[in-house]
């Protein structure tokens, strides 16, 4: 298609792009134009100087962060709890999807679609105090009734031994509900008549599932995994600051917080671009590194 | 036609959105000055907006209080209150990364905070008042070199060649007005009953550990859960005070040929993690302690579930007010007093008592001359009373030459068992103001605290008498922590120091004495790798022929 034929389809469709401007807009103000200040990380910034009148500084602190003692066991961290959200929490909205899908009452399925949406609306302040409350070993709920069965109270939260079991579980719980959205709209257009030539074969509910929902929802797994993959350097902000403290401070240490904690915390804005910045350009190579690997193993790509 | 009004409420619709967007990243904030004439000096009203940088601060419910409306009436400014809630550090960061300024900035005058402010009036970001001075003396008197601690008047006051952004609060005017806030343990009376020991009796730290114990060993119940030998308030605050057991209590300490070097390196720092990995590993210090929130430390001292707090005494005064009043006898009362590393049994306690805040004007400032005439008239003597007792004639008389409550609000005060002062507040006393009346002159100029109730007193005044055999001795030498930021090598070293706090959390935490060690002694060597002994030496050749810090007990 030339350019001239494109622009006229535009210009036909004008209406209907005019919806796309807002979310064009958004995207240029918070995520274009703050990539005006990357410079940041390669200069001294300075109250008074700001972007672009601040000192330059080159690699400085990219070298920093490398120095610091803890940088290795931070990205680390980083890696792993990334790496277990993504192995353990990426299928599970595919299972409520399915499991969803496969509900007879439609009343039913409407209710737990919209509990389990519920938890994404919640902030994570909020999620924490909650656990606070209910897994505290001074009276928790969780623990009172561990409790009548005879056992010992368990320290859940800022325990070495349950922080990833903690951390992963409230992360699933979480977002299950809204990640799934996507797989249910990719399972309600699959063709029916799929599902009756599978029946007509004699496979039962677990085989139209296999042959069926599953290939009718790979492709928008693809690339939601591509996706994911992106985010292996970013463990969550929010959830890791409130839920990791001096006791898990070893496994629990991750980039988001390192950034957050230097930049605001000790007023090393340089720094923590920096380090926000290298946790951005290893998340666009594993992109594309996905990216490639799934156009040649699948056909199924971002671009 | 059915195509055209799709078409239009489509256009309509993105329009709205569009234009919904772009209001968002607007700024509807209205100007908040007006131009009346107010104030009984004719003077211009305005409004200026206050960040009361202290966290967990906290305002009144009415839009204006007596108090504000008698500043109003003197100054033409009415203070639009904002309010930390959170990190003060990364408060003070965030607004000037931010540019969303307030027009006076008030907060604490230690630590990262201080640093941060510094580092805005260095570059330009708050408003040099020094050509002014003349015709504020209230605020010139606060700030001269004789009313400021040396080191601090280098590093913050008198650090900008020859200008001046900073004025500092709250260092006592004489030796009678310094504030002792008798930090320290305090047990339940109750409950040192019931395990039988006398806390008084209680001085060493293996004495500390056996009181714990017995507390523990004593499986004592409370709200239906075990009561927690040891506890302090939110993230850990100040649960770590026993650390003047094990070396001086200052950042610095001697290393016993004349010279100095951080706390954290000495072998007493060693003990005293090792000490709190005992009391941890062993159920005596609450496992909550340095992640709990305020509401659930606050929570567990009013369902009577904590034996032993560390923190100041009218802190806990106040958090055990409801508890004690369901349970006479249940007070809170002073351990020890315990013994002080290196310290002879007739010493004075050390306190730092060098003034604790710290206010500027920033470059946003709608008007200048308002901030400075607001500031000048919180410092005099009309203000420092107004702000602690209230209005005149209103909340107390003058009585035989001293202050003297009024009992209608003295009653309605004490009446208020919340521990938030809302009464109080309503009025318009510790709102905020009471940070920026200058130097301390509670009892040199006031009369002392006219709302103190008389429990709350003879409280206190025990406390004094137990904790405090020898006195007091204020603190005035150079402080070395002030003196190695000025080394070249601090940048590069700041960031290492920053983390001491945290690897010793972490390290009470450790698996073992050998993991705890190991953790700290990591940071030893990053700390070193960022240039800390070239650092000490500049200090050191700093402080030759000058007395430096080296005991000093929290305040």
């Amino acid at each position: 298609m030339t350019a001239s034929l494109l622009w006229k389809r535009v210009w036909r469709h004008k209406v209907f792009y005019l919806f796309m401007l807002p979310g064009i807009v958004w995207f240029f103000i918070f995520s274009y134009v703050p990539l005006f200040g990357i410079q940041v990380a390669f200069r001294d910034y300075t109250f008074s100087g700001g972007f672009t009148g601040s000192p330059w500084a080159g690699l400085k602190y990219f070298q920093q962060f490398f120095d610091f003692y803890k940088s290795e066991e931070i990205i680390r961290n980083t890696i792993i709890i990334s790496f277990l959200k993504l192995a353990i929490g990426f299928p599970m909205p595919i299972l409520l999807a399915i499991l969803l899908n496969e509900v007879g009452s439609l009343k039913f399925k409407k209710t737990v679609q919209t509990l389990s949406y519920l938890p994404y609306f919640v902030s994570w302040i909020v999620v924490v105090t909650l656990m606070q409350r209910l897994l505290t070993p001074f009276g928790g709920p969780l623990n009172e009734a561990l409790s009548l069965f005879g056992l010992e109270p368990i320290q859940f939260l800022y325990n070495p031994s349950w922080f990833y079991q903690v951390i992963v579980g409230s992360d699933i719980w979480k977002n299950i509900g809204w990640n799934s959205i996507i797989y249910m709209a990719a399972i309600a257009g699959i063709d029916q008549q799929l599902y009756e030539a599978a029946k007509i074969d004699g496979a039962g509910r677990f085989r139209q599932i296999w042959h069926v929902t599953l290939p009718g929802v790979r492709n928008i797994a693809i690339i939601l995994f591509i996706l994911s993959i992106g985010s292996l350097m970013s463990a969550g902000y929010e959830q890791l600051l409130l839920l990791s403290g001096p006791p898990t401070a070893s496994i629990g240490s991750v980039l988001d917080v390192h950034v957050i904690t230097s930049g605001i915390g000790e007023g090393r804005l340089s720094y923590a671009a920096a380090v926000g910045l290298f946790q951005s350009v290893i998340g666009l190579i594993l992109i594309l590194t996905v990216n490639r690997i799934a156009r040649k193993v699948s056909d199924v790509s971002l671009f | 036609m059915r195509k055209i009004y799709v078409k239009g409420a489509s256009v309509l619709l993105a329009a709205s959105l569009f234009s919904g967007a772009l209001a968002g990243c607007s700024n509807n904030e209205e100007p908040a000055e007006t131009n009346g004439e107010g104030g009984t000096s004719g003077q211009k009203e305005v409004t200026l907006k206050v960040l009361h940088n202290w966290n967990g601060s906290t305002g009144s419910e009415v839009d204006m209080t007596p108090v504000e409306q008698v500043i109003k009436e003197k100054t033409g400014v009415t203070v639009e209150w904002e309010y930390t809630t959170g990190s003060e550090v990364e408060k003070v960061n965030a607004i000037f990364a931010t540019q969303d300024l307030p027009d006076i900035y008030t907060g604490p005058a230690w630590g990262g905070e201080l640093d941060g402010i510094v580092k805005a009036a260095k570059e330009d970001q708050l408003v040099d008042f020094s050509d002014k001075l003349a015709d504020y003396p209230n605020l010139a008197k606060s700030i001269a070199k004789e009313n400021v601690p040396p080191a601090l008047y280098e590093k913050a006051i008198d650090a900008y060649g020859g200008k001046k952004y900073l004025l500092l609060q709250n260092q006592p005017a004489t030796d009678e007005d310094g504030t002792d806030w008798l930090y320290g343990f305090y047990v339940r009376k109750d409950i040192a009953e019931a395990v039988g020991i006398d806390p008084q009796s209680v001085h060493t730290k293996d004495e500390f550990y056996n009181f714990l114990k017995k507390i523990k060993d004593a499986n004592l119940q409370a709200a239906g859960q075990p009561v927690i030998p040891l506890g302090g308030f939110s993230n850990g605050w100040a649960v770590g005070i026993a650390n003047t057991m094990f070396y001086g209590g200052a950042g610095y300490v001697d290393k016993g040929d004349g010279t100095l070097e951080n706390s954290f390196f000495a072998k007493g720092y060693d003990d005293y993690t090792l000490y709190y990995r005992k009391l941890l590993s062993e159920g005596l210090l609450d496992a909550e302690a340095f992640t709990q929130t305020d509401p659930i430390a606050k929570e567990k001292i009013t369902q009577g579930r904590v034996a032993v707090l560390a923190a100041h005494y009218p802190a806990i005064l106040d958090a055990s007010k409801e508890y004690v009043k369901a349970h006479p006898g249940s007070d809170y009362i002073p351990v020890g007093p315990l013994e002080r590393a290196g310290a002879e049994p007739d010493r004075p306690v050390d306190l730092g008592i060098q003034g604790n805040n710290v206010t500027a004007i920033t470059k946003a400032c709608k008007d200048v001359d308002a901030a400075l005439r607001l500031l000048d008239f919180l410092a005099s003597d009309e203000g420092f009373m107004l702000v602690r007792y209230g209005v005149q004639g209103v909340h107390w008389d003058m009585v035989d030459g001293k202050p003297t409550a009024k009992k209608e609000y003295f009653d309605k005060f004490a009446a208020d068992t919340s521990g938030k002062l809302i009464a109080r507040k309503n009025e318009g006393l510790e709102i905020g103001f009471n940070s920026m009346t200058g130097m301390d002159r509670i009892n040199s100029v006031g009369g002392g605290d006219i709302w103190l109730d008389q429990e709350r007193i003879a409280a206190m005044d025990n406390a004094r008498k137990i904790l405090r055999p020898n006195g007091i001795k204020v603190v005035t030498a150079y402080n070395p922590g002030d003196v190695i930021v000025k080394s070249e090598q601090w940048e590069m070293l700041k960031p290492s120091m920053d983390k001491t706090g945290d690897a010793w959390k972490e390290a009470v935490y450790a698996k073992s004495d050998e993991a705890a060690l190991k953790i700290l002694n990591e940071l030893r060597e990053q700390i070193k790798k960022t240039g800390y002994d070239e650092a000490m030496k500049f200090t050191n050749d700093n402080l030759k022929g000058k007395e430096a810090v080296t005991m000093q007990m929290p305040n």
